[in-house]
């Protein structure tokens, strides 16, 4: 898929939780979060974690020097969902 | 499984293999868990049908005489994850 | 720094090997990399798409097909102007706890519409693209599947493309 896009002169990166899986497909340009299945954009209302992964993603398209590069950001699922919870309790959402 | 490798049992007779995928796909990718899916639809297929109410039994003729066979074999894949869903108790949730 | 999936933190390690030993031949395996696009003008000029295997469809259009034992190979666009509400996922096989929650964290249509208006990002195509990662046949996925994103991304005007597989 992303190969298919970047074959047509597109710059394309994908965000990925399965490096073993990233490391087999060898998209154009990756960035590895070791995050749950289905929260790679991180935990819910933590906008800064979001907006973080997917600015970090788009800095690959121009910083990536070579096909098959693969960024893994330095953020833990741990600390991920500590700081979510925070946010939650400072919403009211969460005891 | 590639459909390759699922066509390759068929034309060999490989029905181990191929009721394998079954419970794998209806297990959320676990054989165990998906048998115990198997029968859990086949108890909630029975459970409505004890109190013998009315059922359109025309609409499933109608159905069963003028559809294609791909078409209800689609369905039974359908009916199964319906019935599964009736249950209650949804594994289907990518944790498995 | 070059991560390898030796030394980092995957969460659930070996996915690749236990899908490929359950459903042999489904898991994708290139020998080979496909050369780089080059972005012509900065991120913040720059219009992007967002692709997505998370099944996230607007409500009311008929369901991606989660039960079919090869797959779904049809994609949905969803415009990158829909709020999360107007959307739902149909995708089994990949845990949506956060998801029901907090859509961004799989699919942050909100994030990158803010990101857009702050200035970081040029523009957003008018369509994004989603379809579900559950199938059984990798060669008609990538033979019909991403030619059709790929075109559709395409005509989108897209400048570059962020991708999640869900």
């Amino acid at each position: 898929m992303q190969r298919a896009i970047e074959r047509r002169g597109i710059p394309t990166v994908s965000v990925t939780v399965a490096l073993d899986v990233t490391e087999h497909v060898k998209p154009p340009r990756a960035v590895f979060v070791p995050f749950m299945m289905g929260h790679h954009f991180g935990v819910p209302f933590h906008h800064d974690l979001q907006r973080r992964i997917i600015l970090t993603a788009l800095d690959r398209l121009t910083m990536a020097e070579r096909s098959g590069d693969i960024h893994a950001l330095p953020v833990t699922w741990a600390q991920a969902r500590r700081e979510g919870v925070v946010i939650e309790r400072a919403m009211g959402i969460r005891k | 499984m590639s459909l390759h490798y699922l066509k390759d049992a068929l034309a060999q007779g490989d029905t181990e293999a191929l009721i394998r995928y079954v419970r794998l796909h209806l297990g959320d990718g676990n054989e165990a868990q998906g048998r115990k899916e198997i029968d859990k639809a086949w108890i909630e297929a029975l459970k409505p049908l004890l109190d013998v109410p009315p059922t359109d039994r025309a609409f499933i003729h109608k159905t069963l005489t003028s559809k294609d066979p791909a078409t209800l074999a689609h369905l039974f894949f359908d009916l199964h994850f319906y019935l599964v869903k009736q249950s209650g108790e949804w594994i289907h949730d990518g944790n498995l | 720094m070059m991560a390898t999936s030796s030394d980092t933190g995957q969460l659930r390690p070996g996915i690749w090997t236990t899908v490929n030993e359950r459903y042999p031949g489904s898991m994708i395996s290139k020998p080979d990399t496909v050369p780089l696009a080059t972005l012509r003008k900065p991120v913040a000029q720059s219009r992007l798409a967002f692709v997505s295997t998370a099944g996230v469809q607007p409500k009311g259009t008929l369901p991606f097909d989660v039960v079919h034992p090869v797959g779904d190979y049809s994609f949905r666009r969803v415009p990158s102007i829909a709020e999360p509400a107007d959307l739902e996922i149909h995708q089994l096989k990949y845990p949506t706890a956060g998801a029901n929650r907090d859509l961004n964290v799989i699919f942050p249509i909100e994030r990158l519409r803010e990101l857009t208006d702050e200035g970081m990002i040029g523009a957003l195509t008018p369509d994004f693209f989603s379809f579900i990662g559950y199938n059984m046949d990798p060669e008609r996925l990538e033979q019909t599947l991403a030619e059709e994103i790929a075109e559709a991304v395409v005509a989108e005007g897209a400048e570059a493309a962020l991708l999640a597989a869900a």
